[in-house]
Formats: structure tokens, C-alpha cells, sequence
């Protein structure tokens, strides 16, 4: 760098810029622990009790009134969580398999729809999620179709099917046709090819979609809140209810095991690429 | 007989994908325009019959008995247009600086921030805003620390104004413009810098005429990327926002689950997606000869 005074200036923008993204985290996991719970800002000492009273282990000789909210929605949490789980699973499977077998043949085949395909691919991640989730709620409800879970599994594959064929694509680009065609030429058929040839190269652009489709799947909110019935609440629609309910202290609690779980969830991702670079 | 049964393949490989999407993702686009022109129903429903008047509401044109022109919902679209475009100058002005300084740092820090770039982009968005929602309450931690050094005399109101969605949405927002601007920054020439300066450019002259044209594809590519959730966005104002932070996205929200008047909210989202096709045909079919 030409200038020190310049590149000190902006390191210092920088250094500010990542505690702007950093703090608010900082906030809910520091308050987490407050004790206080008439106003959550003001530190009133050191406490477990808001994890506690969310894993249904809430003092029964406390207050009473509080009691009954925290095994109320201990329950709900659990089953929230369950269906988050149970539809980011579900969803990426589908939109694991659906994006890769796009992606590989805009690829390898040459047809002239391909250019249509690469730009419809886009549409649904594009797409403004208030507008997908309107119009799947339409379209299901038109159709008489129940909002349940296997509701919101259809609309996440939707999107997500577009996130898995990017990332795959990316990887195909990289990849020489040459041993897919010393493979045929060997005699190999379609399928062997595709399964002992070309898959294996793909495998890291295919856990990495997967990965991306799961974490999006988990943390949808706007889509999943149109589509959801009453019974089959994901957690993140849970959490903007208890939100717009009113600020309590679990949310802190709940909060900050959601960003301990993503901390984790990004790292398995890093560690993945780190060791695909070493082979 | 290779090309029949590559057509064999090709088919079994696109046909999942095609029903998929064609009747899960264009049949229900297709509903919402055809709904944008039904008449709604008294107790909630809609009529099978043809109506324009949804449009009317909005654009000026009303029939002046069951419907009435509302100027407010236009000043409503203008304004989360105005909401998103300011979101994305902000981010673009936080994000290109740091996206410099991160491309120039040694291997090892460079991954180091990547890496705490993209870590918010795993953690949950609700969990994220919510954030926000205590720093900036009247007794939140920000009014605290205020108040505390005694730079203020009674709390700011900052929760439940425009400043406080547009914070949000900037927020929310950062990692997907910092990725494509950091894609352009760190591929940039740097000999043609010096080049520049050796010709006897100024510091202006060579961010105007060299580094811009060069980075241009990530600041277009990141804008759009910000622009296009922003305009829709209905969660951060629904959280930081008040009146008069209510957006596009919140007025389709309560024509689908308060107002129960689903033809008017098909007519609002039908406008909400025609601006983002405009953005996307504008933008995207520019930046494409670039790509190759």
C-alpha cells in the first residue's frame, strides 16, 4: 500500500465494520445469562434459569404464572424443532437430487432449450419469498390441499432445488469431460459412467449444496409462514410469534442456542472443504 | 443409436425437474395473476368473475362504491422501493471499503474474515433482528449506554421508525452484497493500478477510470442481489418497523391473513414481481456477455 495513514484509516473502518455485524450477537448471548426479568437490558447478576425453563426444568415452586407459560412452550419449541428438522431433511434430499440431475445435463448435453432452463433454474431464488408464499398458499388452497408439513416441504424444494443447481454447477464447470469419454469409450454405459466417473468428482459440490439447502431449509421463515398449518410450526416461525408476542427472556436463551448451532454448522462446512483440499 | 438413448438420459434427467417446477413454482405464479383479476367475496372469499378493480385501488381508477382510490398505497409501493434502493447504497458504501482491505490482507487473516463474513449468513435471520429489537428499544441497550454517558437527555426513538428498517434490512443484507463485491475486488488487475499511477494519475482519476469499470460486474451483481428481498420484505418491518415503516410486503401480508381480501394482495404482489423482473431483464441480461 502506497499510503500508511490511508490503509490504517481503513482498517480501522473494517475492524468497526465487523463489530457492527458481530455486536447484536454479542448482546443476546451476554443477556442470555441476565437475571433480571423485569427489564432484560439492565444486568441483575448471573443466571441458568431462562435455559432451564426452556427444557421444561423451570423451578415448580417459582412464581406460577411464569411456570405455566414455560411448560407451555417448552413443548411447542420441541415440536417446532422436530419440524424444522423433519422438513430441512426431507427437503434436501429432493432438492439435492433434482438440482444436481439440471445441472448435469445443461452440462453434458448440448439441446436448445438449454438457455431457457439455465434462466428458469434462477426464477424460484430469485424470486421475492412473499411472492412464492402467497402463490403457493393460493395454489394449495385452491386445490383443496391440507397445510402441513409435506405443504412446506414442496415450497422449500421450489427455491431450494434453484441454491443446489448453482452450487453443482459451479463445480461441473471445473470438471474435464475427457474421463467421462475415456470412460465410454471404454464401454462403459450412461449409468456406470455417471455413477463411477462424474459423480465422485461432483461429490464436494454436492455435500456443499446439500449443506447450503439444509441451513436455508432450517432458518425459512417467510415462505414457511404462508404454508404452514396451524399444526406444523417450524422454529423459525415459532420464534417471530413469540417475538410479536413480546420480548421474554428465553428468547435470549433460544437465541443463542440457534447461533451456537450455526457457529457449529458453518465450521462442519469449513472443515469439509479443508479436507477436500487436501486430498 | 448413441443419440437416442442420450435423449433417453437427457429426458430422465430433466423431466423430474420440469414437473417439478412447472407445477409447483409457474401454476401457482400463474394464480396469483389470475387472481389479481377476480372479484373478492364478501365474507373473505373470491368470485369467479372478472375484476378489475383491485388494480383501480391502486392505480387511481375505483368504481367509488365497493372500491376506493387510495393514494396510500402507492406512497406505500414508492416507498419500499426508496427503502430498498437506500439499503442498497449503504450496503454497497460498508461493504466495498472492507472488501478492499479483506483482499489485500495475508492468506491466512483473508480466510479468517471470509469466514466471519459468511458466518451470519448460517445463523437464523429472526434471531438476527431480534438483535436489533433490544439494542434499539426506548429501555434497550442502546438508550442505556446513551443515557449512561449522559450524551442524551431522554431516550431516542429509534424503534418503530423507517431508520430502524432500513438498519435491519442493511443488516440482514451485508453478507450478500460483501460476497459478489469481494469476488470483483479481489480479481481486479493490480498492475493496471500501477500503471495508472505511473502514468501520473491521481488517487480519483485511477478509482474512476481503472478500479470502477473493473469491479462494476460485483457492484451490479451485489446490488440486484440486495434489491430484489428488500422490495418484498415484510419480516424486518414487521419487527423494527411502525406505521410509518409498514412496506409492500406487510400490506400484502394482512390482505392474506387479517384482511382475508386475497385478490386485492395477488394484485399487490403481482406489482412487487413485476419490479423485480424489471430489475432482473434491466440488469442481468446486460451483465451476461461479460460472463462469456
Amino acid at each position: 500500500m502506497r499510503n500508511p495513514l490511508g490503509w490504517l484509516l481503513l482498517t480501522l473502518f473494517s475492524l468497526l465494520f465487523f463489530a457492527f455485524i458481530y455486536a447484536p450477537l454479542a448482546v443476546i448471548i451476554g443477556y442470555s445469562f441476565n437475571a433480571n426479568p423485569i427489564n432484560m437490558m439492565i444486568w441483575d447478576g448471573f443466571t441458568l434459569d431462562w435455559y432451564r425453563g426452556l427444557f421444561g426444568f423451570a423451578d415448580r415452586t417459582a412464581d406460577p404464572n411464569s411456570r405455566a407459560l414455560y411448560v407451555e412452550s417448552t413443548d411447542q419449541l420441541i415440536a417446532a424443532l422436530k419440524n424444522s428438522l423433519i422438513v430441512a431433511a426431507v427437503t434436501t434430499s429432493v432438492s439435492t437430487v433434482l438440482g444436481t440431475a439440471t445441472a448435469i445435463a445443461l452440462a453434458r448435453y448440448r439441446f436448445r432449450l438449454r438457455g431457457f432452463y439455465r434462466g428458469f433454474l434462477l426464477l424460484p431464488m430469485m424470486m421475492p419469498d412473499i411472492v412464492l408464499g402467497i402463490g403457493l398458499l393460493i395454489f394449495f388452497v385452491t386445490l383443496g390441499m391440507k397445510l402441513s408439513l409435506l405443504t412446506i416441504i414442496i415450497g422449500h424444494c421450489t427455491f431450494l432445488t434453484s441454491y443446489v443447481f448453482i452450487i453443482v454447477q459451479a463445480r461441473i464447470a471445473g470438471i474435464d469431460p475427457a474421463l467421462e469419454e475415456a470412460s465410454a469409450d471404454l464401454g462403459a454405459s450412461e449409468w456406470v459412467t455417471l455413477r463411477k466417473v462424474l459423480l465422485p468428482q461432483l461429490a464436494p459440490g454436492i455435500v456443499g449444496g446439500a449443506l447450503l439447502a439444509f441451513v436455508i431449509s432450517m432458518d425459512d421463515l417467510v415462505i414457511t409462514y404462508f404454508i404452514a398449518g396451524t399444526d406444523s410450526t417450524t422454529l423459525p416461525v415459532f420464534i417471530f410469534g413469540m417475538i410479536r408476542r413480546g420480548v421474554k427472556p428465553e428468547i435470549n436463551a433460544i437465541a443463542t442456542l440457534l447461533i451456537l448451532a450455526s457457529v457449529l454448522i458453518a465450521a462442519l462446512g469449513l472443515w469439509l472443504r479443508s479436507r477436500k483440499i487436501d486430498k | 443409436m448413441a443419440r437416442r438413448r442420450d435423449r433417453l438420459v437427457l429426458a430422465a434427467l430433466l423431466t423430474p425437474v420440469t414437473l417439478f417446477l412447472g407445477v409447483f413454482f409457474l401454476v401457482p405464479l400463474l394464480t396469483i395473476a389470475v387472481f389479481s383479476f377476480l372479484t373478492p367475496g364478501l365474507y373473505g372469499g373470491v368470485e369467479w368473475a372478472f375484476y378489475h378493480w383491485n388494480y383501480g385501488r391502486i392505480f387511481g381508477w375505483a368504481d367509488g362504491i365497493m372500491e376506493v382510490f387510495e393514494p396510500v398505497y402507492l406512497r406505500i409501493l414508492g416507498r419500499s422501493l426508496s427503502f430498498a434502493a437506500v439499503t442498497v447504497l449503504l450496503c454497497l458504501i460498508l461493504c466495498y471499503p472492507v472488501a478492499f482491505w479483506v483482499s489485500r490482507l495475508p492468506e491466512r487473516w483473508r480466510l479468517v474474515f471470509l469466514f466471519l463474513i459468511t458466518l451470519p449468513f448460517f445463523s437464523s435471520l429472526i434471531v438476527r433482528l431480534y438483535a436489533w429489537l433490544l439494542i434499539l428499544k426506548p429501555s434497550g441497550l442502546l438508550n442505556e449506554m446513551l443515557l449512561g454517558i449522559g450524551l442524551i437527555g431522554a431516550p431516542l426513538e429509534i424503534l418503530y421508525t423507517p431508520t430502524a428498517v432500513v438498519l435491519g434490512m442493511v443488516y440482514v443484507m451485508i453478507p450478500f452484497m460483501f460476497l459478489p463485491l469481494f469476488a470483483a475486488v479481489d480479481n481486479l488487475d493490480r498492475s493496471l493500478i500501477e500503471a495508472s499511477y505511473d502514468l501520473g494519475a491521481t488517487r480519483f482519476q485511477t478509482f474512476r477510470k481503472v478500479i470502477l469499470p473493473q469491479t462494476l460486474p460485483g457492484i451490479v451483481g451485489g446490488s440486484v442481489i440486495v434489491f430484489i428481498p428488500s422490495v418484498g420484505n415484510f419480516i424486518v418491518p414487521d419487527v423494527l418497523g411502525g406505521a410509518k415503516g409498514l412496506m409492500a410486503g406487510n400490506l400484502v401480508e394482512q390482505q392474506f391473513l387479517s384482511a382475508r381480501n386475497w385478490p386485492f394482495g395477488a394484485a399487490l404482489s403481482m406489482l412487487i414481481m413485476s419490479v423485480v423482473l424489471i430489475v432482473l431483464v434491466t440488469f442481468v441480461t446486460r451483465l451476461r456477455p461479460k460472463e462469456g
